[in-house]
């Protein structure tokens, strides 16, 4: 799995990050309100080190008494109150930002799926892809919210507080012109080591929940074999291993940190020790020397958090990766030029030298060549594998041939709109979903306009009839995700119900009677008998005792059609 | 915080025990860190005023002392800073190896019953979230926590030593700033924190339904009206965020403004004073900087409260699951281990809870040693429920059960699954080689008995043919093979172990003809001389059973 996999090449990282600055536009002006609320509130930490020092000054040397010290209090407490609320509105600034941004994200991602279509979707680890999407804008959000806006204040607010460090005493402004450099260098330095972290830590640290998780759903297996007391062991010996590698990295990643922090204490430390004796030499009075110590700490701030923020960059660099890699898939060619279907209903399907792949080493369908008429119930039969299930998604229009045509009524399939043909279908997939929603919502998803007869009736005749009436709420009964509260073969009767209840043109059914039983099975046929007055009807029969309700079978090996067996 | 919260953190704490010195010393170097860098601060302040007055013709003054203090606390900072961290991250993972490995001897006498206990497929993974957000509560709770306790008296000491008027002030904001104000922020938290935790799992849910449905919601013409509805729910969770957000930028914004209103309120209080000559200049100098500096000693609390909260949830969670009662209790006085291998069920009744009507109601039957019995029936008869009572995964409560004329319920569970071997539809399959996922069957196997028994699983060949042949890896819950692959590999462990017991739970559905045949064709090798019970709907697969039993 590619999660946690954060970039190693410096080249790579730029194009992340150009994309990810790139990606940041709808939220620009939100981040000029974040840096202008930051940038203010860092000028007003000026004035209200200036102010600290007046005060503090006139008590030491002028031995003041409150009276005289109100005016400056005042203007004091004043400049607390407005940061107070430049920070508030900051931080809600940079949410802005983020949201912005991860709104737009998620909608570039949806165009994304849509574009690569099923095909694609469906030969992807499904988690891995849910949480990509799920959580991958949302990792993204602390680059936007806390990155970015503290990037650029890491420029402004020291170049700032230099302009007023250097008027006060030039030594000390010099002494942190010096070393402010020398900071972004060890923040490389930090970064790598953080870099080695992300990399190494995080991706072992869900190897090793992935691990424990593993045991436990194995533990009646490990029972079984009488090993599973065996297995505290195991788990005691991977988490002591993953502690001393990771401390060994720890030490390395921790040292550049080290170096961060001794420079920044450092040079505080040695503007206070310079400053005292040039107090001390009486060569510079003390309020611009409690101003310049008041100010040092606040000028080194902005790039040690630069250094805490690269975490948030690295985090979201891994997660770029992610979702760049799947902005950046090849998308299947899709037909400019779309006609819509008139609006009689389809007589005839009829596919014409159809030649299908996904890689052109290994051919899925080879020179096919058939008709499916409208009254016609055809079985379609064949090894797994052997492009049955592909077939069905060509008539579906869910992928297109890469030779030959797919003809309705004598009209090019590629040239029809998608919406239009998808209208005149119904089908009952080999794993079908059940949505989150009532009973009833889930059959009428083909046929949203149905009414309740007409459910009663499908569910009836797909034998799904009898334990729908069984449910708390019948029909309304709300299904949770992953229809849960159903058996697999409840779910697989509610899915074909609602492919019956569909009136359509062309219906494809794959294996629709398994997981029913005889009795059941029976009641299909009829079913299918039915539908096929009115509608073309494609069965897929994964075994071949079921195939007798057929007009004709059809059996696919190897991508090749075999010569018709008539039923 | 309840009692029942007091108990769980106690006994959370408790857990730890063993690595309490690790961990003390983390709080220790914490403590330290901030201490150095509040007096580094103050000490500052104090020198350069000192040094000032000195300069303006004030008393004279030993500058060495104070100028090399600031320097040994700088150092001692950064250094103290990195010892902690390394010291922190030490002691979490030395926690976290003592918390994994009580969780699994917790659960591995309770598996697999309590595991199944509710028909919640979210169970497991909510348990990993859990068990996630326990293993950083040292790092995120205690440490700040206990930290902020000893650094704090200390902290108010040195400040009442030189003001005791500075001292109750900043007493009061680090009241305000380290507890009033993130218990606030966690109160206005609470309401849209539980929507946004809603909003974000039904905001999951709906992108991978969207995923798993592309298909049939595109061809259905639904796609755009379910994910609009998606976003309608990113949106939601969204402003549940800014909620929680303002919630916590306003109160620390407060904070902030908290700790500044102290040093404002020092500095009103100590100018008289130092007017008056009762305290020195750089004593207020020093007071203003170290009441300032000392709100770093509370810094870590509101995070920690906040996580504080979700721990204790996590571990009540954790607790509850750990505590459950095995579902069936060992016999006090075990019988002998039996000789023969025949079945006598009579009268047998099973349910899965006092309040559930039966699964199992007085169920009869017999299988002759080494014979062959299968059981078919619509879901939800029993079918399963029966096969876990052989390994003792599950009890009966009444009738008789006999395995070669014994009791099953007054065997060991460790002796009758020594005897038993599984093939079901969801064998689990470990996140390693084929070679391990063998060997768990039999550990001291060589690798001429790994493919003697890949080969009468009819898996030898297409092992082989893999890249890596026994070494390859199979994927997180063997998803790198295939359907038939996986029931195979089951049946090769099955041959492995040598049992006397086979229970086959529906080991041909969801494969096709062709491979159905394949595995059928091992299972009837397989079978030979074991007594096997085979679960199926499947009439190719009760082709195996020498006589059929519908249960209902």
């Amino acid at each position: 799995m590619a999660t946690h996999s954060p970039p190693r090449e410096r080249a790579l990282a730029k194009r992340l990050e150009r994309w990810l600055r790139a990606e940041a536009k709808p939220g620009r002006a939100a981040l000029a309100g974040v840096i202008g609320t930051g940038g203010l509130s860092g000028l007003l930490l000026v004035a209200q080190s200036a102010l600290l020092a007046r005060i503090v000054n006139g008590v030491l040397m002028h031995h003041q008494g409150l009276s005289k010290a109100w005016p400056p209090l005042f203007a004091m407490l004043g400049v607390f109150a407005v940061r107070a609320v430049l920070g508030v509105a900051s931080e809600h600034f940079a949410f802005s930002a983020s949201t912005r941004t991860t709104a737009q994200l998620r909608a570039t991602l949806r165009a994304k799926l849509a574009a690569l279509g099923p095909h694609y979707i469906s030969t992807r680890q499904g988690g891995a892809l849910a949480s990509l999407l799920t959580d991958g804008p949302e990792r993204l959000a602390p680059y936007f919210r806390a990155y970015l806006p503290q990037a650029a204040l890491s420029v402004f607010l020291p170049v700032a507080f230099l302009a007023f460090a250097f008027p006060a005493d030039w030594v000390s402004g010099l002494i942190m012109l010096i070393t402010a450099p020398l900071i972004p260098l060890f923040m490389v330095l930090v970064g790598k080591g953080a870099a080695a972290l992300n990399q190494k830590q995080w991706r072992r640290l869900a190897r090793l929940s992935a691990h424990l998780f593993d045991v436990i759903e194995g533990l009646p297996t490990l029972k079984l074999f009488r090993i599973s007391r065996l297995q505290a062991r195991i788990v005691a010996q991977m988490s002591e291993d993953y502690r001393q590698s990771v401390m060994a990295v720890l030490r390395v990643a921790f040292l550049s940190a080290l170096v961060l922090e001794f420079f920044a204490t450092l040079s505080i430390a040695m503007i206070a020790v310079y400053i005292g004796f040039r107090l001390y030499y009486g060569e510079m009075d003390f309020a611009p020397a409690f101003f310049v110590l008041l100010l040092a700490p606040e000028f080194y701030r902005p790039l040690r958090e630069m250094g805490t923020q690269y975490h948030a960059r690295l985090e979201a660099l891994a997660a770029a990766e992610q979702i760049v890699n799947l902005l950046e898939t090849p998308e299947p060619a899709g037909l400019a030029v779309t006609h819509p279907l008139p609006g009689a209903p389809v007589r005839e399907i009829r596919l014409e030298g159809v030649e299908f792949w996904y890689d052109p080493a290994r051919p899925v369908l080879r020179d096919i060549s058939l008709t499916l008429r409208r009254g016609e119930r055809v079985a379609l039969t064949g090894p797994s594998g052997g492009g049955k299930s592909s077939l069905a998604k060509l008539l579906l229009g869910l992928d297109a041939p890469q030779n030959g045509r797919i003809l309705l009524d004598g009209m090019d399939l590629a040239t029809i709109r998608r919406e239009d043909w998808f209208a005149r279908l119904a089908w009952l997939p080999q794993n079908p979903v059940i949505f989150h929603g009532s009973v009833a919502d889930n059959l009428r998803l083909y046929w949203p306009q149905a009414s309740q007869e007409a459910l009663r009736d499908a569910a009836a005749l797909a034998g799904a009839a009898a334990f729908i009436e069984k449910l708390p709420h019948g029909y309304d009964t709300p299904l949770g995700e992953q229809g849960q509260g159903l058996s697999g073969g409840e779910m697989r009767r509610l899915a074909l119900a609602r492919a019956l209840l569909k009136p359509a043109d062309l219906v494809i059914l794959d294996e629709p009677d398994a997981s029913l039983d005889a009795a059941n099975a029976a009641l299909v046929g009829r079913a299918i008998e039915i539908l096929a007055r009115r509608s073309a009807v494609l069965f897929i029969a994964h075994r071949p005792e079921n195939v007798e309700k057929a007009d004709r079978v059809l059996r696919l090996e190897a991508g090749h059609l075999l010569a018709e067996i008539p039923a | 915080m309840n009692q029942q919260g007091w108990q769980d953190l106690y006994r959370l704490l408790g857990l730890a025990k063993g690595e309490w010195g690790w961990a003390l010393a983390g709080v220790l170097l914490t403590a330290g860190v901030i201490l150095a860098n509040t007096a580094l601060l103050g000490l500052s302040g104090w020198f350069i005023a000192a040094m000032a007055l000195a300069g303006h013709g004030g008393p004279g003054l030993d500058f060495f002392a104070p100028a090399a203090a600031i320097r040994g606390l700088a150092i001692l900072r950064a250094t103290g800073r990195y010892t902690e961290r390394l010291v922190t991250h030490n002691a979490t993972f030395r926690l976290l190896t003592k918390l994994r490995v009580w969780f699994y001897e917790r659960l591995e006498p309770l598996a697999p019953a309590v595991l199944e206990r509710e028909r919640d497929g979210d169970l497991l993974s909510r348990l990993r979230a859990d068990i996630d957000r326990l293993e950083t509560f040292y790092l995120r709770v205690a440490v700040p926590s206990a930290a902020a306790l000893l650094a704090v008296p200390l902290l108010l000491a040195l400040l009442a030593w030189l003001s005791p008027g500075a001292a109750w002030i900043e007493a009061a904001g680090l009241v305000v700033a380290g507890l009033a104000l993130p218990l606030w922020a966690l109160t206005l938290g609470r309401a849209p924190g539980r929507v946004a935790a809603a909003k974000r799992g039904q905001y999951s849910a709906d992108m991978t339904e969207i995923l798993r449905g592309h298909a049939e919601l595109l061809v259905a013409g639904a796609l755009t009206r379910i994910e609009a509805q998606a976003e309608t729910t990113a949106l939601a969770l969204e402003d549940a965020q800014r909620h929680q957000g303002w919630a916590s930028w306003v109160t620390g914004a407060v904070g902030q403004f908290t700790a500044q209103l102290c040093l404002w309120g020092t500095l009103v209080i100590t100018m008289p004073r130092a007017a008056s000559g009762l305290l020195s200049g750089p004593d207020v100098a020093a007071l203003a900087l170290l009441t300032l500096a000392g709100f770093e000693a509370v810094a870590g609390l509101p995070g920690a409260w906040q996580a504080l909260g979700e721990s204790l949830a996590s571990a009540r969670r954790v607790f509850e699951l750990a505590d459950a009662t095995p579902a069936l209790q060992e016999p006090a006085r075990p019988a002998p281990s039996p000789r023969r291998f025949d079945l006598h069920a009579e009268e047998l009744v099973m349910r899965y809870a006092p309040d559930l009507p039966p699964v199992l109601h007085g169920l009869r039957f017999d299988v002759p040693e080494g014979g062959c019995l299968g059981i078919t029936g619509p879901s939800g008869a029993g079918k399963s429920s029966l096969l876990s009572l052989l390994p003792r995964f599950r009890d009966y409560q009444s009738g008789s059960l006999q395995l070669g004329g014994v009791e099953v319920r007054s065997l060991p569970g460790e002796t009758l699954r020594g005897l038993c071997a599984m093939v079901t539809q969801r064998a689990h399959l470990f996140n390693t080689s084929i070679r391990e996922n063998l060997l768990i069957a039999k550990p001291d196997a060589d690798d001429t008995a790994l493919r003697d028994a890949l080969r009468e699983a009819a898996l030898l060949d297409e092992v082989l043919a893999m890249p890596a042949g026994l070494d390859t890896l199979v994927g997180e819950a063997g998803a790198a093979l295939s359907g038939g692959q996986m029931r195979r590999l089951a049946i090769a462990r099955a041959f492995l172990a040598d049992a006397r017991i086979l229970l086959l739970d529906e080991p041909t559905e969801g494969l096709d003809a062709a491979t159905e045949q394949r595995v059928l064709e091992a299972l009837a090798r397989l079978r030979q001389g074991r007594t096997t019970l085979l679960v199926s709907h499947r009439p190719q697969a009760l082709r195996l059973a020498d006589k059929i039993f519908t249960l209902s």
